[in-house]
C-alpha cells in the first residue's frame, strides 16, 4: 500500500513536471482571478473595521437636567446600569463635562469664559453597550425607557446615522458571503476546465491506467493533487500579488492588509475550489464501464 | 475461466453482440476472427468489463459482470494482459517505465518491479531498448513491448486484439510465435484477427464472429471456410 501511495504521488508530480507551462499557465489565470477577490476583501476588511470602529462607538448621552443634585444623578446612574443591554454607566459632573469641552475644543473655551460663572455645562451619564445592543431598533427601544425617567433632560444616540450604519455592516457582511461563493464556483469552473482537459489529454495514460489494474482512487489521485496543488499555488500567488499592489498604493490609499484568518480562508478558498474542479473535471474525463 | 452466457450487447439499439454462448478453459488458446466490426473488440471489452452486456452474462476469473462493483474491477484486470492493434504505450515513458506500469499500479516494491521487469526485457531481447521511448522503436519492438507489459504481472489471460494488424508479415509472425509461447507457458491466450491463418493448425480453437453473432461455433476451424 505504501508503495501504492508513493507511486499516486510522484505520478502527480510526474505530470506536472511533464507539462510544466500550461501548468504554470493555469496558476497564473486562477492567481488573476483570486487577486480580484482579494482586493474585494481588502477593501470590504478595511471598509467593515471603519464601520465596526463606528459601531463600537455607539452609546448613549443621557443630558441630565441643570437643578439635579449629584447624589440623584448617581442614583439615575445606577438604575441605568442594571438595565438589559447596559454595559457601563459614567456620570459626567458639570465640572468634567468643562474640562473635557476645554480639552475637546481648546479654540473655543473663550466661549464659557465669556458666558460668565454663573454658567454650568449640564452634568450627563454616558451609557456604553454590549455588542448585541448597538444596533438602531435596540438603542432606540433603550433611549426611549430612559428619556421617560425623571431628571432626564435629553437623550443623544446618533438616530439618524445608526440605522445606516447598522444596514451597511448587514450589507457589507451579506456581500463578502455572496462574492465568495460565486468567486469560489467560478474559480472551480476554471480549475475543472483546465483538469478535465488535461484529462483529455492524458485520455491514454487514463485508459491505460484502468486497463492494467490500477485502482480508481490511483488514477483519481493526480488529479486531485494537480487541481488541490493549483488551487492553493493559485490563491497564495494571488496574495503576493495583492500584497505587492497594497505596497505601492499604501502611501496614496492608507488601508490595512487582510488579517491572518482572511489569509487562511482565501487559501483554504483555493484548495477547495481546486478539489472540487478536479472533481468536476474527473466526472467528466474518466471512463466507467458502459452497461 | 471465461464464460459468456447467453450475452447481447446493443449500443442504441444496434445490436454489436447477440446470444453470445462460449466458455474459455484455463491454458486454453482460442482464435476470434471475423471482418472488421464483427464484434471482435466488444467480446474483448466484455472480458476485461470495460463493457457490461445489455443480456446475458459473462463470468471472467470468478467476477461476474451483474455483481461486480467498480471497486473490484482493477482486480479482475489484474488478472488479464491485454495487447492492442495500435500497442497504446505511453509516448512520455521509457520501456522499463511502460513495462513496469501495472506492476506500479498494484503496489508492487521498486526492487521487485526490477527485478520482474529487467528479467522480462531480458527474456524478449529488449533489455538494450529499456532506457527508449515507444516512438523510438520499430513497430515489431513497439508490440513486444506491449506483450512484456501485458506479461510482466503474470496475467493468467492474455488478451491480444488484432496485435499484428500494423506488423509486416515477418514481424507479425514472431509476435504470433511469442503467443503461442506464451500459451505453451500455461497462460490462456484469447487472439482476436481477422486472419486466422497466421495461427498453427492445432495450436488453437477458432471461433468466427460475423455481425455479433458465432458463426457454426464448434464446427469452424478457421481454414475452410476461408
Amino acid at each position: 500500500m505504501i508503495h501504492l501511495i508513493k507511486n499516486a504521488v510522484s505520478e502527480g508530480l510526474l505530470n506536472i513536471r511533464r507539462k510544466l507551462g500550461s501548468f504554470l499557465i493555469t496558476l497564473l489565470m486562477v492567481s488573476l482571478s483570486f487577486m480580484v477577490f482579494d482586493i474585494f476583501l481588502i477593501i470590504s476588511w478595511n471598509l467593515g473595521t471603519a464601520l465596526k470602529d463606528e459601531q463600537e462607538n455607539v452609546g448613549i448621552e443621557v443630558f441630565l437636567k441643570d437643578n439635579i443634585i449629584e447624589i440623584e444623578a448617581v442614583i439615575l446612574a445606577d438604575i441605568m446600569s442594571g438595565m438589559e443591554g447596559v454595559r457601563s454607566v459614567y456620570y459626567v459632573s458639570p465640572e468634567e463635562a468643562e474640562a473635557v469641552f476645554r480639552a475637546d475644543l481648546p479654540e473655543q473655551a473663550d466661549l464659557l469664559t465669556l458666558l460668565g460663572p454663573q454658567f454650568h455645562l449640564p452634568p450627563s451619564i454616558q451609557i456604553s453597550l454590549h455588542p448585541d445592543y448597538r444596533t438602531s431598533e435596540k438603542v432606540g427601544g433603550l433611549a426611549r425607557t430612559i428619556s421617560g425617567m425623571d431628571g432626564v433632560e435629553d437623550i443623544v444616540y446618533g438616530k439618524e446615522y445608526l440605522p445606516g450604519l447598522t444596514r451597511a455592516v448587514d450589507i457589507l457582511e451579506k456581500l463578502v458571503i455572496l462574492a465568495g461563493l460565486l468567486l469560489a464556483l467560478s474559480l472551480s469552473l476554471v480549475v475543472a476546465n483546465t483538469v478535465r482537459l488535461a484529462v483529455a489529454r492524458r485520455a491514454l495514460t487514463v485508459q491505460i491506467m484502468s486497463i492494467v489494474g490500477a485502482p480508481g482512487w490511483f488514477v483519481r489521485v493526480p488529479f486531485l493533487g494537480e487541481g488541490l496543488l493549483t488551487g492553493v499555488a493559485g490563491a497564495a500567488g494571488s496574495l503576493l500579488l495583492t500584497v505587492a499592489v497594497s505596497w505601492m498604493l499604501s502611501s496614496s490609499v492608507p488601508h490595512y492588509f487582510l488579517p491572518g484568518k482572511w489569509i487562511m480562508l482565501v487559501l483554504i478558498l483555493g484548495a477547495s475550489s481546486g478539489a472540487a474542479g478536479s472533481w468536476i473535471g474527473m466526472r467528466s474525463g474518466i471512463p466507467k464501464p458502459r452497461s | 475461466m471465461i464464460t459468456f452466457g447467453n450475452v447481447s450487447k446493443f449500443y442504441n439499439d444496434w445490436p454489436a453482440l447477440e446470444s453470445i454462448n462460449l466458455q474459455v478453459q484455463p491454458g486454453e488458446f482460442l482464435v476470434v476472427s471475423g471482418p472488421s466490426g464483427a464484434g471482435k473488440t466488444t467480446l474483448f471489452r466484455h472480458i476485461w468489463m470495460g463493457d457490461l452486456p445489455s443480456i446475458g452474462k459473462v463470468e471472467v476469473a470468478g467476477y461476474r459482470s451483474d455483481r461486480i462493483r467498480r471497486s473490484d474491477l482493477p482486480f479482475l484486470r489484474r488478472k488479464l494482459g491485454i495487447v492492442f492493434q495500435d500497442f497504446r504505450l505511453l509516448p512520455e515513458r521509457t520501456v522499463f517505465d511502460n513495462v513496469a506500469l501495472p506492476l506500479q499500479v498494484a503496489g508492487t516494491s521498486p526492487k521487485a518491479i526490477r527485478r520482474r521487469v529487467f528479467s522480462l526485457l531480458a527474456e524478449m531481447e529488449l533489455n538494450h531498448r529499456r532506457g527508449s521511448y515507444p516512438h523510438e522503436l520499430s513497430g515489431g519492438e513497439q508490440q513486444r513491448v506491449a506483450i512484456a507489459r501485458a506479461m510482466v504481472a503474470h496475467p493468467v489471460i492474455l488478451l491480444a486484439d488484432e496485435p499484428t494488424g500494423n506488423l509486416d508479415p515477418e514481424v507479425s509472425r514472431m509476435v504470433i510465435d511469442l503467443l503461442i509461447e506464451i500459451n505453451r507457458s500455461g497462460t490462456s491466450v484469447i487472439l482476436a484477427t481477422h486472419d486466422p491463418r497466421q495461427v498453427p493448425a492445432g495450436t488453437a480453437r477458432f471461433l468466427y464472429l460475423e455481425r455479433g453473432h458465432l458463426v457454426n461455433p464448434g464446427i469452424w476451424d478457421g481454414y475452410r471456410q476461408l
